[in-house]
C-alpha cells in the first residue's frame, strides 16, 4: 500500500523500496538505525507534502534527510518510516545579491551555495568542516556551527525565513522580520522534529577586505587551550581560532602535507578577517598572549595557497584520522571558554583511564570541544571503554556548567543525556512546543526527547 | 522580588483566571494594545540582580528587571557591551526589552538582541520556572526556547532571566551630523551604501529638533555613528568627508564629546511623545526601499495635514514616523483615517508611541504574520487562560 501509493504520487523513479537500496540509509556518519520502510526522493515542497500525507496515512513516522554526515543519528530511522532525501531538492531558487539573501532548496550542498555567490563578492558564513557535503537543510536542522561562526555566529544568525511542511503535509512560512513568535529560532536546531525545511531565505555576508591566518605551536595542549582562554578573556574574537593537538597534527599533515608542525604538542589556527589597517595590532595582540602562555612559535600564512592549505588540512582532520585508527567516535561537547584548560585536561585523563588514544581537533574559541576517540570496531572492549569514555566526556562538561552539545545535536545519540542538563520542567516546556508542531510525534520520533518523556506532567516548581 | 515568588503570584493567576499585565521599566507602554481594564500589573523590576558576570567568557547572566543602564555599566567595566540600544536606557528592562523584540539599530553588524541570546529562565503562566541553553556560546541541545521568548511580548511567559554574549567595545566611537541641503539626500544615502567602513549606525533624520542633535537643511540631515578601531578611524571619516562633497554636501559636523549620549538621545527619540497629540510608526523594510517608505509616508502625513518627523535607519531600513497636530483633539480627528491610509501603503506599519486616547483605536501592530495560526496554537499550549497579558500582542496572541 504504502510503496504503491508512493510510486503513483512522486513517481517510480522518486522512490527506493528494495532492502539494498534503503539499507545505506540506515546509516549517518556515525550512527547505524534500522531500515526504512521506503525513501522519496521528492523534487519539489508538493511532492514533500504528498509523501508526508501518504506516510501518515499508512501509520509510518517521517525522517527527513540531508546528505547524512549526521554524527547522532538524527537521520537515522528508529521505527521504519519513510525518509524524505532531499538529494534532488538542491537549487539556489533566488539570488538577490544588492540585498544579499538567497533562497535556497534544503538539498543544497553547504559549499556550493558559498560557490553561487562567490562572484558577487559574498559567502555564506557557517561552514562546517563537513560544508562539501553537507546540506543547508541539515544544517538548518542541527543549527550547524563551524570555525568561523565565532565571530560570525551558528545558522541559527544566518537564517531570515522557511518554507516549511508540517505533520499533515500542509506548508507554512516563517519570516524572521515579521512580528509574532519567532518561529524560524524554534525551527532552526530542532533535528527534524518540528517541520521538514523545503526551502530557506539565508543572509549572505560581503568577503572581507583582508585575512591573515597564523599558526602558532605550544608544547602541550595545556598552555594552548589557556592561551585561547586569555585570548578571549581580552575580549579579543578573531574570525576562527581552531586547536590541534599532536596527534591530529600528525594525522592532517601525513594525509594533506598542509604544513602544520608535527613537533608540538598542540597548534592554534587563527583566523582575522576585516580592514587592512588592524591587522598588524591584532598580530601582534595575539602573538603576544600567545607567547606569555608559552608559544614556542609563531607564524604568518604568506600567501592565499598557503591559508587554503593549512583550511583544507583542518577541515579535512576528521576523514584524516582514518590514518591513525581504523575507526574513532567523534564526540562533541562545549563547555564555557575560561574552562577549556580544565576541560581538555579532564578529557586527557579519562582517555588515559580507558586505555584510549585521543585526538582533538576543534573549535576553541567557541569552547566547543570535539575528542576523537580512536578505537577498532572489531574490538569489543574497545568499542565498550569509547561508549563509556564518551559518556564520561559529556558529564565532565556538564560539571564544568558546558553542554552535551555544541553543534552537532542530540538526535538519537545523546537523548537520554538531555536529562542531566535539563529538568524535567525545562523538557517538558520544549515538549510543549512539539505538542503544537507535532502532536502525533511522526516526524523524526525518538528523537532530541530522552525516551518516556514524550509528554511528562509537570507540576510548578516550588522548593 | 525572587523567581519563586514571581512563579508563585503566576501560578496564583493562572488558577483564578485573573489577567495580568506584566511590566518591565514601561519605557514602551506605547506599543501593543492597551491592557484589559482588569488585568492586574505584575512588575518585574525587582528582579535586578546581575546573576552571573563572567568577562572571561565574553557572556553575562541577568535578571528580568536589571536595566540596560546597569547592564551596560557592569560590561563597560571589561570594556565590553551588549548592543541592545533601546530607548530610555536607565529605565528600560532588558527582559522588556527582549520580550518587546526591540530592533536597534547597529544590528546590521553586531546581530539581533535574539542573536546574542545563550540561555534563559522563564516563568511560564501556570508558574512553571524553566530554563533553556546555559552559559555556553554554542549550544544544540534541544530547541531553542530563548530565541522563541524573545519578541513574544510577554504572552508566553515572564522572562525572569536571560544569558547573554557580550562583545569587545570598540576603541574608537565618532558621531557626524550633516544637513543636507536640496537635492542631496537620495545621494547620501547611496553614499552611506558604498563606504568601505559599514557606519555602526546611520539615520536620515527630519525634525525631532528637541531630541536629535545636528541642524535640518533643505532635505534634512543625516547622522553617521563610526565604531572602529583607532587605526581606521581616520581614514574612514575621510572616506566619509570626500564621498558626501562629491554628493553635494559641503558640511560634516564632527561630534567627539558626548558622542553615546548623543547616540542614545537619538534613540529615544523613537519613543518621544509630543504631550497627547502624537502617535509614532515603525515600518520594516529593506534597505534600498527605505528612503521611498518615508517619502511615501511624509507624503500621506502631508495630506492629511499632519506633522511628520521621520527616522530613516539608512543601515537597516526602519522608518520611524511620528505623525502629530497641533493639540490632541485636532489629532483624534484625523488619525483613524490616517491609520487606514498608512496601512494600505506599509501593511505592516506598527505602533511604538503615543500617548493619544485614540492610540487603542489603532491597527497598532499592522498585518498579521503569515503562520498567525500556528502562533495562537502555541500561545494555547504555553498560556491556556489566556493570562499573560492577554489581546495584547499581534493577531490577539
Ligand atoms: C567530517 C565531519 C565534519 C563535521 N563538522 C561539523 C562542523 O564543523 N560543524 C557542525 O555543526 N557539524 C559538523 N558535522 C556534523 C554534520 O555535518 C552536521 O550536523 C550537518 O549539519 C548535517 O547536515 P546533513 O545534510 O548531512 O544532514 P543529515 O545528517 O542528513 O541530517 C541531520 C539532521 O537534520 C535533519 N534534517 C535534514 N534535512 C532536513 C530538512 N530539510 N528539514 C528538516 N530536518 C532535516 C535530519 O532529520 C537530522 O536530524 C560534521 C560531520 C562530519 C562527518
Amino acid at each position: 500500500m504504502l510503496h504503491e501509493r508512493l510510486i503513483d504520487a512522486l513517481g517510480a523513479d522518486a522512490v527506493k523500496t528494495a532492502p539494498e537500496d534503503l539499507a545505506v540509509y540506515a546509516f549517518d556518519a556515525y550512527t547505524t538505525g534500522r531500515l526504512p520502510a521506503a525513501v522519496v526522493l521528492p523534487r519539489s515542497t508538493q511532492e514533500v507534502s504528498a509523501a508526508v500525507r501518504i506516510a501518515r496515512d499508512c501509520g509510518e513516522p517521517i525522517v527527513p534527510r540531508g546528505a547524512g554526515t549526521g554524527l547522532c543519528g538524527g537521520a537515522v530511522p528508529t521505527e521504519g518510516g519513510v525518509v524524505i532525501s532531499f538529494a534532488r531538492m538542491n537549487r539556489v531558487l533566488a539570488f538577490d545579491p544588492a540585498r544579499r539573501r538567497a533562497r535556497v532548496q534544503p538539498g543544497l550542498i553547504n559549499l556550493d551555495l558559498s560557490r553561487h555567490v562567490a562572484a558577487s563578492g559574498l559567502f555564506y558564513a557557517p561552514d562546517p568542516s563537513s560544508q562539501k557535503i553537507s546540506t543547508i537543510g541539515g544544517n538548518v536542522a542541527t543549527n550547524a556551527g563551524g570555525p568561523h561562526c565565532l565571530s560570525y555566529g551558528t545558522t541559527v544568525n544566518h537564517v531570515l525565513g522557511l518554507e516549511v511542511v508540517d505533520e499533515r503535509g500542509d506548508v507554512f512560512h516563517t519570516d524572521v522580520d515579521e512580528l509574532g513568535y519567532d518561529l524560524t529560532a524554534a525551527l532552526v536546531g530542532s533535528e527534524g522534529t518540528l517541520g521538514i525545511v523545503t526551502a530557506a531565505w539565508v543572509r549572505l555576508m560581503r568577503v572581507p577586505e583582508a585575512v591573515r591566518v597564523w599558526l602558532a605551536t605550544f608544547p602541550d595542549v595545556e598552555s594552548a587551550s589557556d592561551a585561547v582562554s586569555a585570548i578571549v578573556a581580552a575580549g579579543i574574537v578573531p574570525t576562527a581560532l581552531e586547536m590541534m593537538d599532536r596527534i591530529a597534527a600528525q594525522a592532517v599533515e601525513a594525509a594533506f602535507h598542509a604544513g602544520y608542525p608535527t613537533d608540538c604538542g598542540a597548534v592554534l589556527l587563527i583566523e582575522n578577517a576585516g580592514f587592512e589597517d588592524d591587522m598588524n595590532a591584532c598580530e601582534s595582540a595575539l602573538a603576544r598572549i600567545a607567547r606569555e602562555r608559552g608559544a614556542t612559535s609563531w607564524r604568518t600564512a604568506r600567501t592565499q595557497a598557503e591559508r587554503d592549505a593549512l583550511w583544507a588540512g583542518r577541515k579535512g582532520a576528521a576523514g584524516a584520522m582514518g590514518r591513525i585508527s581504523p575507526n574513532y567516535y567523534l564526540q562533541d561537547v562545549c563547555v564555557r571558554r575560561s574552562t577549556l584548560p580544565k576541560a581538555l585536561h579532564a578529557v586527557d585523563e579519562i582517555a588515559r583511564t580507558y586505555g584510549i588514544t585521543v585526538a582533538n581537533v576543534f573549535h576553541a574559541g567557541d569552547g566547543n570541544l570535539h575528542p576523537m576517540l580512536c578505537y577498532d570496531k572489531r574490538d569489543r572492549t574497545q568499542v565498550q571503554a569509547v561508549i563509556e569514555s564518551g559518556n564520561e566526556i559529556l558529564r565532565a562538561a556538564i560539571a564544568l556548567g558546558g553542554t552535551v552539545s555544541g553543534e552537532h545535536g542530540i538526535g538519537f545519540e545523546k537523548r537520554e543525556a538531555m536529562t542531566e542538563v535539563y529538568s524535567t520542567a525545562d523538557l517538558a516546556t520544549m515538549a510543549r512546543v512539539r505538542d503544537v508542531f507535532d502532536p502525533a510525534r511522526a516526524l523524526n520520533p525518538e528523537k532530541i526527547f530522552p525516551s518516556g518523556a514524550a509528554c511528562p506532567e509537570v507540576k510548578p516548581q516550588r522548593p | 522580588m525572587t523567581i519563586d515568588e514571581l512563579s508563585a503570584s503566576l501560578a496564583d493567576a493562572h488558577r483564578d483566571r485573573t489577567p495580568v499585565t506584566i511590566v518591565g521599566g514601561d519605557t514602551l507602554r506605547g506599543m501593543g494594545r492597551p491592557p484589559l481594564a482588569d488585568a492586574i500589573p505584575l512588575s518585574v523590576r525587582g528582579l535586578d540582580a546581575i546573576v552571573e558576570d563572567a568577562p572571561a567568557d565574553l557572556t553575562i547572566a541577568v535578571q528580568g528587571g536589571v536595566t540596560l543602564r546597569a547592564l551596560a555599566q557592569t560590561l563597560a567595566r571589561h570594556g565590553t557591551q551588549v548592543p541592545f540600544d533601546a530607548p530610555l536606557p536607565g529605565e528600560a528592562t532588558v527582559g522588556g526589552t527582549l520580550a518587546a523584540g526591540w530592533l536597534g539599530p547597529r544590528r546590521h553588524l553586531y546581530g539581533r538582541p535574539r542573536d546574542v541570546a545563550i540561555g534563559s529562565t522563564i516563568v511560564l503562566a501556570d508558574g512553571t520556572v524553566a530554563r533553556a541553553g546555559g552559559m555556553v556560546v554554542k549550544n544544540v541541545s534541544g530547541y531553542d526556547m530563548s530565541r522563541l521568548y524573545i519578541g513574544s511580548f510577554g504572552t508566553l511567559g515572564v522572562l525572569a532571566r536571560i544569558n547573554l554574549k557580550t562583545i569587545a567595545a570598540p576603541e574608537r566611537t565618532r558621531l557626524f551630523a550633516i544637513r543636507l541641503p536640496e537635492h542631496t539626500r537620495a545621494r547620501a544615502f547611496a553614499v552611506l551604501a558604498s563606504l568601505r567602513v559599514v557606519p555602526a549606525a546611520a539615520w536620515w533624520v527630519q525634525g525631532y529638533k528637541a531630541q536629535i542633535d545636528g541642524d535640518d537643511g533643505a532635505e534634512g540631515r543625516m547622522l553617521v555613528f563610526l565604531e572602529c578601531s583607532d587605526a581606521v578611524l581616520e581614514g574612514a571619516t575621510r572616506e566619509l568627508r570626500s564621498a558626501l562633497g562629491r554628493a553635494g554636501v559641503p558640511e560634516t559636523r564632527v561630534i567627539d564629546t558626548g558622542t553615546r549620549e548623543s547616540f542614545e538621545r537619538a534613540i529615544d527619540a523613537y519613543v518621544a511623545n509630543v504631550g497627547e497629540r502624537s502617535i509614532t510608526y515603525r515600518m520594516h523594510g529593506f534597505v534600498d526601499e527605505a528612503e521611498a517608505r518615508a517619502l511615501g509616508a511624509i507624503a500621506l502625513a502631508r495630506q492629511f495635514e499632519l506633522r511628520a518627523d521621520t527616522i530613516v535607519d539608512a543601515m537597516n531600513g526602519d522608518v520611524i514616523l511620528r505623525v502629530s497636530d497641533l493639540d490632541a483633539r485636532a489629532l483624534g480627528a484625523k488619525i483613524e483615517m490616517f491609520d487606514d491610509a498608512l496601512h494600505d501603503l506599509a501593511p505592516s506599519a506598527f505602533v511604538i508611541a503615543g500617548a493619544h486616547p485614540s492610540r487603542a483605536l489603532l491597527q497598532v501592530w499592522g498585518a498579521a504574520p503569515a503562520a498567525l495560526e500556528r502562533m495562537r496554537a502555541l500561545k494555547a499550549r504555553f498560556d491556556p487562560h489566556g493570562i499573560l497579558n492577554p489581546g495584547r500582542f499581534v493577531g490577539g496572541l
